[in-house]
């Protein structure tokens, strides 16, 4: 029973209870993907190493399936997650907000998904994780280098905004489980 | 433990959990860890013994002549430790043997050797590759190249098939050198071996004229090279249109379904394997393990969990089907699956553990792991016959006391009753004979032992176990391997030689492959509650301590290690699942069980070099968080990946390119020494590892960051000398606490 009372404790949390949507996480490897995965099936923070198949791990809370899958890797590892888009509800993208590196790739790569037809009418949550770092963005400084504004702002008060595409930024630690859940409740508005 | 180990494991390939064996039943079940045999029958041994006669054998059991054997040298006759019957030597050793002249079998040097055994003819052992066409066009492109390159190098005598496959299977005549010319079967119908015969044109009921006729898809090498080599130039992409939203149609099952019939049709037991090369899930016909449609995704852990794989135990009874003919007929399935997402792995995995076929698991045909491992296959040794043996069978025989309870590794056991088995069955029981399609001198199995005497007082002074290895050498001929080992009985009180004699690295592969078998059917959290309350056991009985007085507790170095192999264990690749696909799993799991003692511990535990300027030589350290410096760099070997980690100044130094300046020639001479070593590593090891080369706060760094033990943190996090480094894991401090607090209660 303990367990069944988590999964429900963690999605009201999350403000996903009764909701029936399928999730995917997106972003470059090591943005923190499985690690949130895993935070969110055990409450647990553990390190997770680098797998041959990163996009087979699929997390069933409720009716809500969540589902990861690395960008920026090679070009075969892109038609995998394109072939999974088709039916999704919502994305997760994570971006690592001290890897400033790889800021432009991450860009580039929300740049792409936002461009996809089949995203047109997907709400998009972007995490910046790992603000624990000392070296970590501000959420101004990610918001630009991943050319949010562009998009217009669509607000974190949940008031829709006709005409705006909602995609909105959430800084976060899973580390230190702080930020991603006013994420989740962000883009549990948008889900049926 | 002693450094004999290790000797012995050179000398005779073989480990064992204990040096000194109890006399009786109940001081082996209180011992903890039970009796097992690690054994490599094709170990490749200095010196051994190798001799073109046939052994003199047991009359009654069919054990082989040994140094262990008592002779009565007045009557010319020895008496077989497994069975005591007096057995007289055969008049041409009655002639010759004395104290001073003695035969090699039975010299005491020879506790291993090998028989070149009649008939003079020699087999070519048989290659099927059978090959995916629907991967896209520059992936095949990488798989053609290296096909091509292995025809190269396969022995001319060779015989060589060829089946391609996509949305239907094609079986290719290679005695056509100006067009090609292929059989082409429907990838979902369901054919059986008669209807093959005949789709084939293979006619006749005796081995020799349906070889006849099979000459055209099993040729050999140095006559069908040409017309192969322009059958792979010209392999395109699989025709079949494949629509938006559809996964290409592979039917993966039908196509080893013929590469297995053909071989069963023309060459029963007559060494051969099917090399299948896959690039991607099978989706179409027998053993489908996902639908063609995108939007069905492959099985994850949790559908497995949830029973919502509708494919999954269709495909894995086919599979095994399969596998169980392909390994009557002595014949073994390889699989290199290549590709970005599952393929069926977990599905599949039995056609390599039953056979013995080999496994390799990469992301792409262009990585190294991929080719370099196929080039390896077809190296040869000193004496130019490939370093493989096909057809194998394995007899295990025991002293009346002792009785097998059964095998655990690749292959299949061959059910047979008589005095050496056990009731209890672990693993491949229930026999003392198995058979694996293909061996090589890693190939290892474990054995399970049953002290069976209920007798407290030891009647014999050695217990004695002896393995014959019958294979098809790759020069054609068949050989015999014999093994005989003995162990000295000590007496129930006797606990010191107990202790003594503990192989705590052979106790915790056991264990581990162990696990691993009962996970086939136990939840995985009860395995690891099995293996905690066996080493709560162990430690209970072998530790020092005053009881209810945790910090008395004291274990003796011969015991020293073995919790620290379940800590890791516990925490690996092999027990926990998440973040590990079902075909990872499958496929850690699988090279677990195959693999000798080193190899398998290091899977278990890997090692951690460090290279600095404090010392010239790499130094070993500990698996641990605190291991990761600034100032030095780490070699981390998992068996399947070696990793390259620069600590934090080592970077920077790098960025301010130190290393081309001609002062800092240490430092340049630094970074060389770990690529230097790891190159050695992808050369010795098959498979050929991933190798990573990465820095300090890098993703590539979470595989060091998984493996080491999280030290000092308590359930709060903490910032490392190396950068950032998150867990709630259970470092080891906080288990063996937990262990101590078990095993000194009352």
């Amino acid at each position: 029973m303990f367990l069944v009372n988590w999964f429900y404790g963690a999605l009201g949390y999350l403000g996903l209870y009764q909701k029936n949507a399928k999730l995917v996480f997106l972003g470059l490897d090591n943005a923190g993907k499985s690690t949130l995965l895993q935070m969110l099936k055990d409450d647990r923070m553990a390190q997770l190493e680098p797998t041959v198949h990163p996009q087979s791990e699929e997390l069933v809370m409720g009716s809500i399936r969540f589902r990861t899958f690395d960008l920026g890797g090679h070009e075969i590892a892109r038609k995998i997650w394109k072939d999974y888009l088709g039916s999704v509800d919502g994305i997760v993208f994570m971006v690592d907000s001290s890897d400033r590196e790889r800021f432009e790739l991450s860009r580039n790569e929300l740049n792409e998904l936002l461009s996809m037809e089949e995203l047109q009418n997907v709400p998009f949550i972007i995490l910046g994780n790992k603000i624990d770092l000392t070296d970590a963005a501000s959420e101004e400084e990610l918001r630009n280098a991943l050319g949010l504004d562009t998009y217009g702002y669509y607000g974190k008060d949940l008031k829709s905004q006709p005409g705006v595409r909602p995609i909105e930024l959430f800084m976060c630690s899973v580390a230190r489980r702080t930020g991603y859940a006013e994420g989740f409740r962000w883009l549990s508005q948008f889900l049926k | 433990m002693s450094e004999d180990v290790y000797t012995l494991e050179a000398k005779d390939g073989i480990r064992c959990t204990w040096q000194n064996w109890p006399s009786n039943k109940v001081t082996a079940t209180r011992n903890v860890i039970p009796i097992c045999l690690v054994y490599t029958p094709l170990k490749e041994i200095e010196n051994i013994a190798l001799v073109e006669y046939e052994p003199i054998a047991c009359s009654r059991c069919k054990s082989v002549l040994n140094p262990h054997v008592a002779i009565d040298f007045v009557s010319k006759a020895w008496g077989c430790p497994f069975c005591m019957t007096r057995n007289s030597f055969p008049s041409h050793y009655k002639a010759h043997i004395s104290e001073t002249t003695l035969p090699a079998e039975l010299m005491a040097q020879y506790t291993t050797m090998e028989y070149i055994l009649p008939p003079v003819v020699a087999l070519p052992p048989v290659f099927v590759f059978v090959v995916d066409t629907c991967c896209d066009t520059e992936e095949l492109s990488y798989l053609k190249s290296s096909l091509q390159q292995s025809l190269s190098i396969l022995p001319a005598e060779a015989l060589i098939g060829f089946i391609t496959f996509g949305k239907n299977v094609y079986a290719y005549n290679l005695g056509w050198t100006e067009n090609t010319r292929c059989y082409a079967f429907r990838g979902d119908k369901k054919y059986e071996l008669p209807q093959i015969k005949d789709l084939l044109g293979l006619i006749g009921n005796d081995p020799r004229s349906v070889q006849t006729g099979a000459r055209r898809f099993l040729m050999p090498a140095s006559e069908c090279e040409l017309a192969l080599n322009n059958i792979i130039e010209d392999l395109s992409k699989d025709a079949w249109p494949v629509p938006q939203g559809s996964r290409p149609l592979r039917c993966v099952g039908n196509a080893l379904n013929i590469a297995v019939s053909l071989m069963e049709l023309a060459y029963t037991r007559h060494g051969g394997r099917i090399m299948l090369f896959a690039g991607g899930a099978a989706s179409f016909g027998p053993g489908m393990i996902v639908g063609d449609k995108l939007v069905d995704s492959i099985r994850t852990q949790s559908d497995i969990k949830n029973d919502n794989a509708k494919y999954l135990k269709p495909a894995i009874q086919f599979y095994q089907g399969i596998s169980e003919r392909a390994a009557n007929n002595g014949h073994a399935i390889d699989i290199f699956c290549c590709a970005i997402d599952q393929i069926g792995l977990l599905e599949m995995r039995s056609l390599s553990e039953k056979t013995g076929g080999y496994l390799v698991l990469t992301d792409t045909f262009k990585s190294d792991v991929f080719r370099l491992s196929l080039q390896k296959i077809f190296s040869r040794d000193d004496t130019g016959a490939l370093r493989m043996g096909f057809n194998s069978t394995i007899q295990a025989f025991t002293s009346p006391d002792i009785k097998i309870n059964g095998a655990i590794g690749p292959g299949i056991g061959v059910k047979k009753k008589n005095p050496f088995v056990s009731e209890v069955e672990i693993g491949m029981g229930g026999t003392n004979h198995w058979q694996i399609g293909s061996i090589d001198n890693q190939t290892t199995l474990s054995f399970h032992l049953d002290i069976v005497n209920q007798e407290p007082q030891a009647k014999r002074t050695h217990a004695f176990v002896q393995f014959q290895t019958k294979y098809q050498h790759s020069g054609g001929r068949s050989r015999l391997r014999v093994t005989t080992v003995k162990y000295p009985v000590v007496e129930t009180a006797n606990i010191a030689k107990f202790i003594s004699g503990f192989d705590q690295e052979t106790a915790a592969v056991i264990m581990a492959r162990w696990a691993v078998s009962k996970s086939e059917t136990e939840e995985t959290i009860d395995v690891i509650r099995w293996i905690d309350r066996t080493l709560i056991r162990l430690v209970k009985k072998f530790g020092e301590y005053q009881q209810e007085m945790p910090h008395t507790f004291r274990l003796c170095r011969e015991f020293g290690l073995y919790p620290q192999f379940m800590f890791h264990m516990r925490r690996s690749q092999f027990l926990q699942t998440f973040n590990v696909s079902p075909d990872e799993s499958a496929y850690y799991r699988t090279m677990l069980v195959r693999e000798n003692v080193t190899n398998s511990l290091l899977m278990i535990q890997p090692a951690l070099l460090q290279y600095s300027f404090e010392s010239p030589h790499p130094t070993p350290v500990l698996l641990d968080i605190a291991s990761l410096k600034n100032n030095v760099i780490l070699l981390l070997d998992t068996f399947f990946t070696v990793l390259i980690w620069h600590g934090d100044l080592i970077v920077k130094w790098k960025k301010l390119g130190y290393q081309e300046q001609e002062e800092y020639e240490n430092f340049r001479e630094l970074l060389k020494l770990p690529v230097a070593d790891a190159q050695s590593i992808l050369v010795e090891r098959f498979p050929v590892p991933r190798l990573i080369e990465t820095d300090c706060g890098k993703g590539a760094e979470r595989l060091l960051k998984a493996k080491v033990n999280p030290s000092g943190m308590g359930a709060g996090n903490a910032t490392v000398e190396s950068g950032n480094y998150f867990t709630e894991d259970v470092s080891m401090k906080t288990f063996m606490d937990r262990l101590i607090e078990y095993a000194v209660k009352a």
